[in-house]
């Protein structure tokens, strides 16, 4: 996989993340509604993902940062398939436990993948550049999105952004194949 | 291959995913302000003009009409049944200052109105304490405030036009189809939509409002000789305590009366906004969770209202109260409303009664209870004012899970049982608590009413949980 592919790859799953967070609320608006519980359901997404970092880490190191970028995108897609799904918030919960594992996998491995790519020297350019092209995905989908759910429902988003997992996905594997 | 499998896999996954959304989850779930029903109804439509609303009446099964939905009982929705969501129908369709009448879409807010009509020096005769309200829904739940020259709001309406089950539009007024016009106004939507209505107008005027300490034991004597036969108080409201300390004994009450220089209104004239709520919130805030708390926002409230004596208030101000210090959000818990009506003579041997029975009741938090008054006003069938009658309204905070909606409800059927003891009666926009015989105590008319429903909607077109609770 090129440099290019994966700021690609990557600049789809931010905008997939991005169409997400923001609007995620609402859903759990829709289940449940109290303060507390939105600070259960961010809290676990947290707490998995600082316990699932040291074992991504080696896992990262063995199978390399491709396998896992992979695993992180197709994942993603079928959860998100359980989002419109979800009626009740203890499944909201089950499913930030597992969206904290995953965010863990890709957090991990763009920094290992970005790391073992920079030259030292330009390391902070190179950031920057990388930076930038995927916070200008994540704007767009931001703002996008904000029209999606007023013409369209909440459901919608989760099944769009499942579809751009899918995509980057696909982008990885395509390109793991051909090298 | 391995990838082409994958993605076999996944869009068979995606499909159902889709297929089960679509079948068992895309109904829209609402609820009204009393978060204790939420439903999956069938759709929400927007009432966008006159053709959308008569094909949304003529297409479906089972309709129903929501505007703000503060009613609490689940008036403006029903599980499988449309529900019109009528705020987008918000016009002001005619306006004739010097006859002081003005008429509006159903889905316009009576501040809607208020900006419309306070640059001609024009204010509303009878609305709700607050302004968040739609015309349309007020009429439904036929409101009364502070105003106690005017008794209820079906008093000021000259006329409507109402969208019927068939389809036809027909104007009501009380020379035309005068047989619906009772029916109607205080007809919870069961009768049709409202699409215009046509309301007569005072003048705005400028107010004085002055404010007092009672014992409850006084407060009917002085509402008659003071505020009643003073023709110079045009509005009133008191407060009695629910304070561990002084619990129903306390009182406070502030008259609005007609102030002598009303060259003044000028100045107090522009329509004022939410104020900073941070200090009332907090207090209300207190209170809710202790007795502590309870003791401390009466206190603040009390002495706020004291402080504020012979201050200057436009008619039109007094009618835009604050709300948003009472916005509550939790998952578990919510606020509701009750409304008591009795007779003003009544009042001291009612609040003894009540006391008694909330002295017993140690789990049952009550945070406040309004005091207004409301004249003799029985056009509406389903009236709440047979004769000339307090209302107080009363603001609980309970849970929302079976057993807190259970627990509420003995309490609040013992309330019910000493207002119709004292010859009162309660107001029917909220949470069925009420039995089937306190209903057809207080509303000794309600099988005429329900009569006329069946008459002039047979096939049940508009459909909503009050009516399957106390009509069928």
């Amino acid at each position: 996989m090129t440099y290019r592919q994966f700021v690609i790859s990557q600049s789809i799953i931010f905008m997939a993340g991005s169409m997400i967070f923001p609007f995620y609320v609402l859903l759990l608006r829709n289940v449940g509604d109290s303060y507390s519980q939105f600070g259960w359901a961010y809290g676990l997404f947290a707490l998995t993902s600082a316990l699932a970092y040291p074992l991504i880490g080696k896992w990262a190191d063995r199978s390399g940062d491709r396998t896992l970028l992979l695993v992180y995108s197709l994942a993603m897609a079928i959860l998100l398939l359980l989002f419109p799904l979800v009626t009740s918030v203890w499944q909201v919960y089950v499913l930030q436990v597992m969206m904290g594992v995953l965010g863990a996998v890709q957090k991990n491995t763009e920094k290992a993948a970005l790391a073992r790519r920079a030259e030292k020297k330009q390391a902070g350019t190179e950031m920057g550049r990388y930076h930038f092209w995927t916070s200008i995905a994540a704007a767009a989908a931001i703002i996008a999105t904000g029209y999606l759910v007023d013409f369209l429902t909440i459901a919608t988003i989760f099944y769009a952004a499942s579809l751009l997992y899918a995509v980057s996905g696909l982008i990885i594997w395509k390109n793991r194949i051909e090298k | 291959m391995k990838a082409v499998l994958f993605f076999c896999l996944y869009l068979v996954l995606f499909s159902s995913s889709f297929y089960l959304y679509k079948s068992n989850y895309s109904d829209p779930t609402v609820e009204d302000a009393g978060r204790l029903l939420p439903a999956q109804v069938k759709a929400i439509k927007q009432a966008d003009g006159e053709e959308v609303l008569r094909d949304i009446v003529q297409q479906n099964r089972h309709v129903t009409i929501a505007g703000m939905q503060h009613s609490q009982g689940g008036h403006t929705y029903y599980p499988g049944a449309v529900m019109i969501d009528m705020k987008p129908f918000n016009n002001i369709v005619d306006f004739q200052p010097e006859k002081k009448v003005i008429t509006v879409q159903a889905g316009a807010t009576w501040d809607d109105i208020q900006q419309h009509i306070n640059p001609y020096g024009l204010a509303v005769k009878v609305m709700q304490s607050q302004n968040i309200f739609t015309v349309g829904g007020s009429l439904s739940v036929n409101v009364h405030g502070r105003d106690i020259r005017h008794e209820s709001l079906i008093d000021t309406v000259q006329s409507f036009r109402l969208l019927k089950p068939d389809g036809s539009i027909v104007r009501v007024s009380r020379t035309e189809n005068k047989d619906l016009f009772p029916y109607v106004i205080g007809g919870y939507g069961l009768f049709g939509v409202i699409l215009d209505v046509t309301i007569s107008l005072t003048d705005d005027e400028l107010y004085q409002k002055y404010t007092k300490e009672l014992d409850y034991k006084e407060y009917s004597r002085y509402f008659q000789s003071e505020v009643k036969e003073n023709p110079a108080v045009k509005m009133h409201l008191a407060r009695i305590s629910v304070a561990p300390s002084s619990f129903l004994r306390d009182m406070y009450v502030t008259d609005y009366v007609s102030a002598a220089d009303q060259e003044k209104l000028e100045e107090y004239r522009m329509l004022k906004g939410e104020g900073v709520v941070a200090l009332p919130k907090l207090f209300l805030g207190l209170s809710r969770y202790s007795n502590w708390g309870k003791d401390a926002f009466w206190a603040i409230q009390k002495e706020y209202m004291l402080e504020e004596d012979g201050a200057y208030e436009s008619r039109n101000n007094v009618m835009r109260s604050e709300t948003d210090f009472m916005a509550y959000e939790s998952g578990s818990r919510t606020e509701v409303l009750q409304e008591y009506f009795v007779p003003v003579d009544e009042f001291t041997a009612f609040i003894d009664d009540l006391r008694e029975v909330l002295q017993k009741e140690d789990d049952f938090n009550l945070l406040n209870i309004t005091i207004r008054y409301v004249g003799k006003s029985d056009q509406a069938v389903l009236s709440y004012a047979k004769e000339d009658m307090f209302a107080l309204v009363l603001l609980l905070n309970q849970g929302r899970s079976e057993e807190d909606v259970e627990k509420s409800r003995d309490v609040i059927r013992e309330m019910i049982d000493v207002a119709l003891k004292h010859r009162g009666s309660y107001y029917l926009p909220y949470y069925s608590f009420p039995s089937q015989e306190q209903f057809q105590e207080a509303y000794p008319h309600a099988d005429t009413f329900f009569r006329k429903k069946q008459q002039v909607d047979p096939d049940e077109r508009f459909i909503n949980y009050f009516y399957e609770e106390y009509g069928k």
